[in-house]
């Protein structure tokens, strides 16, 4: 019996099978958590999560954290947004208006993560502290900018040509699935088949004996957040286009689920483990947790406490996991 | 508790010997480190524990105080059956140990920490301390080790030996019977050391029993009584030091000949070219102006004690840590901004002191560790793909030279591995890269003799195909048996240099034990 | 001669918090006269006094190098469930309700911290989470309002200073004499310093770390309590982010993020000075949108000055090997 639970807490699929036992279990009580519409809707809903976890796993994998990610999307959608809003935008009207503020976005999103990676690293600030610290400076400056920018507290009538991102598709395929399907592979290829990958995952292990075997531990911390920085911008240009509107408050809530996702899918928060496949059913299985407590009809506030408590599981069953890990390794 | 003193001291009137160990065994992960470990203890004597470095003495002390608990044996105090399940119940027990790390905490005073086990109160229902009988009794304590000091400084502002002198203190403080030390004098200025053996004896002459581990084999002889010698977690030797000299117990910690676990020499000379040339290498406070070479094939070995600055000095080499000034050159070239990367693209290699820390991934299997120090080398983008299955041919064909005893080189942690074959894969994660000059740093901690001979084989092989051989080891014995010349290395000078064949152990250790001048 | 150019920046990196409040005094007194009036300072204790409380217990809390995310969801909850089941209680009886909620919220903590050995940051993340759900959730995300005795708590004083500032007072009081008098207090700097060394030398470590995170829960709600009487209604906001001037205020104040370091003392004035700036904003009329910037500002340099002491620490406190002729005892320089 011990046997079989330890094998099935080390399982990768752990995830998956939690998730359909949720699934079964809510399917009684919500019947319409079973149909293809729920599914979509789960789907659509992944993606800038996904986007998110990815960049999150980045800095995981180094031993660190980063907790700037939705004060980022929040400010790189209004700082954008300003731009290229139909009402008073710098370049309203203009051809460039949609081009510059994607490169915006995506600026801004390096930019945070540099900066992040450099206080990380130079200044030997710890990670948390860090982007805490850039969570409330980011998400004031984004409050303020726009307090700037609209007599609201957002900045809508962005044009349609940027609405459509998120909006539209090829044949069918949503462009954010595509763009969330490219950035994965990039990243499940990044990490698994190339140098910058086994120096993250060595890094994450030991930072000590990395820098004696010749990695530039220091660089790659801080290419680490510039990812997680540059995945928040992907993900702030897919949820700005869907409400196409620029807000300060984008993705305030999504922290712990992005987070919690990651830490559920296996990735560990002591560094050195971590796979985007696993990221994928982490990402799965909040989606649909979060999807069945909405069919249940629960309250938004009874959602975040629950995601809380799951975030609470997620690391006790890390905890659990890396002490099962070190036993058989002994 | 008086009482309970008093009648202690009855039963050993009776005959029972302070501390008794009997037929001591412990097993890790199935591995037996220590094979039946049986000693006694009198009241009022000393004890000579010696033995090299993973001869199983810090497992039996530990065992001993209670940090692990044995597999099979028994102790015995005053003849009583003990059993600690932990270090509170070993000094409740009446067993003090002085740890070569000391155990202070700095940003206490000397007062909180000689008081830290049991803080004295005035009115016994309020945690409050009674800092007016606390500061009495350290400068009490402190008074027995002879040390002015006021009980109010705290402990970071404490030279090394007075540090040791609290600690001391400490132990004193517990009411203690048998006094552990462990490697003292390492970290001690001959002043401060000759006031330790004076306290050693002292302790002696009021009754209480004292174990004493050190390498320096001239202490021990001249403190102890008896001496015990282990290997390879077996007890050897054990008897009076008046019937031994430190020869006798070289040989009984070697425990056979030295040809047998050293390889033989190379007929060539060292060939002319030099492979590492160091010269005026200064960093305040740890390393003096150092100036030496090693040729190609050449293995030049660093002796010192613990805090002669013979690590220190590897580290600074590999552009660990900062030098202030000089210069260091492999193969003639002066490597300009050292860092391990650039230290590595000149052709050196580090294999260090802290295997575990410094040296292997530890989750991952041996293929990726062996692989590690190569990435750096692979001149493309770190973003492009790796070539993966020639890295792994390059890394198992490594591992495969040094012999790694593993049952899957991708998926068995290092973790899971034994001493020996860890530090084998450190070995071949440098091999795998040709060095030129390669600076190993203790390179058989805590590794049975079998597995060092095969290593010392390894470098040895290493040096006859050209590489220049930097070994750092607190073994005078390993350094006799593989090296060609031998540096020796007091408060971060090199203060004596010897060549084969004239290595001569107790010059080296004579010159080792130096104290700079002026720093008493 | 190099180790005592690092004292010296040492000694400037110690004083830089106080030279920082000097210079906010000074500025503030140049732009807004009222700024000086003594009512302004009595203010600035009164405002101060829920964020100072709070920051005792967070300094607890750091000097084991742990951390406590989850201050501001406990203030919340506390106020929740005081000004929605226990409306009509008496102010000592609505504090005494208050702080034991508080102290549970701090227990639950610890039980997952200690109990199953799970990063600090990460519980108290989770718990920030559930907390502030469940009182959103008691709420109804509605505002909850003080009853009459908390408020006349709030507003009232005895000898002319308000009742918040006694609070204050009290809590510091007793948190100087438990940091500097108690076994436990001193047990949290040794625990700090040297986790494996204090297990070794027979601390109770769990004990104390569990005792900790309580009394950080605890001290939360009682700092909610008096933030609660001030401002009479706690709305979904209440609390919201609190851990920021918390910790700012404990790390100003010369506390370590890394542990072993520091003190209550200096949190208080963390805390007062945190408070000052914004007080000093608020009679500027500077844009309120500019408050959470000029917070995480001086958050971000507080963070930044305690872990350049570290490195700095770290660095003086590596072994010597040898002694530098012409360089003076280290005694001496010593501070």
């Amino acid at each position: 019996m011990w046997r079989f639970l330890r094998r099935l807490l080390t399982s990768e699929y752990l995830v998956l099978l939690l998730t359909a036992l949720y699934v079964l279990c809510l399917w009684p009580f919500a019947p319409e958590i079973v149909s293809a519409q729920t599914a979509l809707e789960v789907i659509m809903a992944m993606l800038p999560l996904l986007l998110l976890a990815i960049g999150q796993t980045f800095v995981l994998i180094v031993a660190g954290i980063d907790l700037s990610i939705t004060s980022t999307m929040a400010f790189s959608s209004v700082v954008a947004a300003a731009l290229m809003t139909g009402d008073g935008g710098y370049l309203a009207g203009n051809a460039l208006a949609v081009p510059v503020a994607l490169i915006a976005f995506l600026l801004i999103g390096l930019a945070v993560g540099c900066a992040n990676g450099l206080c990380v690293v130079r200044l030997g600030m710890p990670s948390f502290m860090v982007t805490l610290v850039a969570q409330t400076f980011l998400s004031g400056a984004a409050i303020w900018f726009t307090s700037l920018h609209s007599t609201s507290v957002s900045i809508g009538d962005l044009p349609a040509a940027f609405s459509v991102i998120g909006r539209g598709g090829i044949a069918g395929i949503p462009y954010a699935l595509l763009l969330c399907l490219v950035v994965a592979f990039a990243a499940h290829w990044l990490l698994g088949r190339t140098t910058l990958g086994r120096w993250l995952y060595a890094v994450g292990n030991n930072p000590r004996a990395a820098t004696v075997s010749g990695v530039p531990t220091g660089r790659v911390i801080i290419i680490a957040f510039v990812l997680s920085g540059f995945c928040a911008a992907l993900a702030s240009i897919v949820y700005t286009s869907r409400l196409e509107t620029g807000t300060p408050v984008l993705g305030q809530r999504v922290l712990l689920d992005v987070i919690g996702a990651a830490v559920i899918g296996g990735v560990s928060l002591f560094g050195g483990r971590g796979k985007i496949s696993w990221v994928i059913l982490g990402v799965l299985f909040l989606s649909v947790v979060d999807k069945g407590l909405q069919l249940l009809g629960l309250s938004q506030s009874i959602v975040f406490a629950v995601k809380g408590g799951v975030i609470l599981l997620a690391a006790i069953i890390d905890a659990l996991r890396s002490r099962i890990l070190v036993r058989v390794a002994a | 508790m008086s009482s309970a003193r008093d009648s202690a001291a009855s039963e050993r009137a009776g005959g029972a010997p302070l501390l008794k160990v009997e037929g001591l065994r412990k097993s890790f992960f199935g591995v037996e480190v220590l094979k039946g470990v049986s000693f006694t203890l009198e009241a009022g004597k000393a004890l000579g524990v010696i033995g090299e470095n993973g001869s199983g003495k810090s497992t039996t002390m530990n065992i001993i105080n209670g940090l692990l608990p044995p597999s099979a044996g028994t102790m015995a105090i005053d003849g009583r059956p003990y059993a600690p399940a932990n270090s509170k119940e070993a000094a409740r027990a009446g067993i003090a140990f002085i740890h070569q790390e000391l155990n202070l905490f700095e940003n206490l005073s000397i007062a909180e920490n000689l008081a830290l086990q049991a803080f004295p109160r005035r009115i016994s229902w309020l945690p409050q301390i009674d800092k007016a009988r606390m500061r009495a009794r350290a400068a009490d304590l402190l008074r027995r080790v002879d040390l002015d000091l006021s009980p109010d400084m705290l402990v970071n502002r404490l030279a090394p030996g007075e540090r040791q002198l609290v600690e001391i203190a400490k132990a004193l403080s517990g009411d203690a019977r048998i006094i552990v030390f462990d490697e003292p004098t390492t970290s001690l200025t001959s002043r401060e050391a000759e006031r330790l053996f004076a306290l050693v004896a002292q302790l002696k002459a009021r009754g209480l029993g004292v174990i004493y581990i050190s390498h320096i084999l001239e202490d021990v002889l001249r403190l102890c009584d008896d001496v015990v010698t282990l290997r390879d977690g077996t007890m050897v030797d054990n008897r009076p030091a008046a019937s031994v000299t430190t020869g006798h117990l070289i040989e009984s910690m070697l425990g056979r000949p030295i040809a047998e676990l050293f390889p033989p020499r190379s007929a060539a000379a060292p060939r002319q070219e030099v492979a590492l040339d160091v010269r005026g290498l200064t960093q305040p406070g740890i390393v003096h102006d150092l100036t030496f070479r090693v040729m190609r094939g050449e293995i030049v070995g660093i002796a010192g004690l613990m805090g002669s600055g013979r690590s220190e000095t590897a580290r600074i080499l590999f552009g660990l840590d900062p030098a202030l000034s000089g210069t260091v050159a492999v193969n003639g070239t002066v490597i300009a901004q050292r860092s391990p990367r650039a230290c590595m693209a000149a052709g050196m290699a580090f294999l260090t002191e802290d295997r575990r820390g410094d040296g292997l991934l530890l989750p991952e299997g041996v293929l990726t560790n062996v692989e590690l120090a190569r990435l750096a080398d692979l001149r493309t983008n770190a973003a492009a793909p790796l070539p993966q299955a020639m890295l792994d041919r390059d890394a198992s064909e490594a591992a495969r030279s040094v012999r790694i005893k593993a049952h899957d080189l991708v998926r068995q942690p290092v973790l899971s591995l034994s001493g020996g074959n860890q530090q084998k894969v450190v070995l071949a994660k440098w091999l795998l890269r040709e060095p030129a000059v390669f600076i190993l740093d203790e390179p058989t901690r805590g590794i049975d003799v079998g597995a060092k001979a095969e290593i010392y084989g390894l470098v040895r092989q290493l040096a006859e195909r050209g590489t220049g051989v930097l070994v750092i080891s607190s073994e005078v014995e390993e350094l006799l048996g593989v090296c060609d010349r031998v540096l020796t290395m007091a408060h971060g000078e090199i203060v004596a240099e010897f060549t084969w064949p004239e290595l001569d152990r107790a010059a080296i250790l004579r010159a080792a034990m130096q104290r700079q001048e002026g720093a008493a | 001669m190099q180790t005592s150019s690092t004292r010296a920046s040492l000694a400037v990196l110690r004083s830089a918090p106080a030279l920082l409040f000097v210079a906010v005094v000074v500025l503030f007194a140049i732009l807004a006269p009222r700024f000086l009036e003594v009512q302004n300072f009595a203010n600035i204790l009164t405002q101060s006094a829920n964020v100072a409380i709070v920051a005792v217990g967070m300094t607890f809390v750091l000097l084991l190098a742990g951390v406590d995310l989850s201050v501001g969801a406990a203030m919340y909850v506390c106020a929740a469930v005081a000004g929605l089941y226990f409306k009509d209680l008496p102010a000592p009886a609505a504090m005494a309700l208050m702080t034991a909620i508080g102290a549970l919220f701090g227990a639950i903590n610890a039980l997952f911290i200690v109990g199953l050995g799970i990063a600090a940051f990460i519980v108290t993340l989770a718990t920030l989470f559930v907390g502030r759900g469940l009182a959103l959730h008691l709420s109804q995300t509605k505002m909850v309002f003080a009853g009459d005795p908390v408020l006349a708590f709030g507003q009232g004083g005895f000898l002319g200073i308000s009742y918040a500032v006694w609070t204050m007072a009290i809590v510091l009081l007793l948190a100087l004499w438990v940091q500097q008098w108690t076994p436990y207090g001193r047990y949290l700097y040794a625990i700090g310093a040297d986790r494996e060394g204090a297990r070794k030398a027979g601390i109770p470590v769990r004990r104390v770390v569990f005792a900790t995170y309580v009394l950080c829960g605890t001290l939360a709600g009682l700092g909610g309590f008096v933030s609660f009487s001030q401002v009479a209604a706690a709305s979904s906001g209440f609390g919201l982010q609190k851990e920021f001037p918390v910790i700012a205020a404990a790390v100003l104040g010369g506390t370590s993020l890394f542990g072993g370091r520091g003190g209550v003392l200096g949190s208080v004035f963390g805390a007062i000075l945190i408070q000052t700036v914004q007080n000093g904003l608020v009679l500027l009329n500077a844009n309120p949108y500019l408050y959470p910037l000029v917070i995480s500002a001086i958050i971000f340099i507080a963070v930044l000055l305690d872990s350049q002491r570290t490195r700095i620490l770290a660095r003086l406190t590596r072994r010597q090997i040898r002694i530098e002729p012409g360089v003076e005892a280290r005694r001496s320089t010593a501070t």
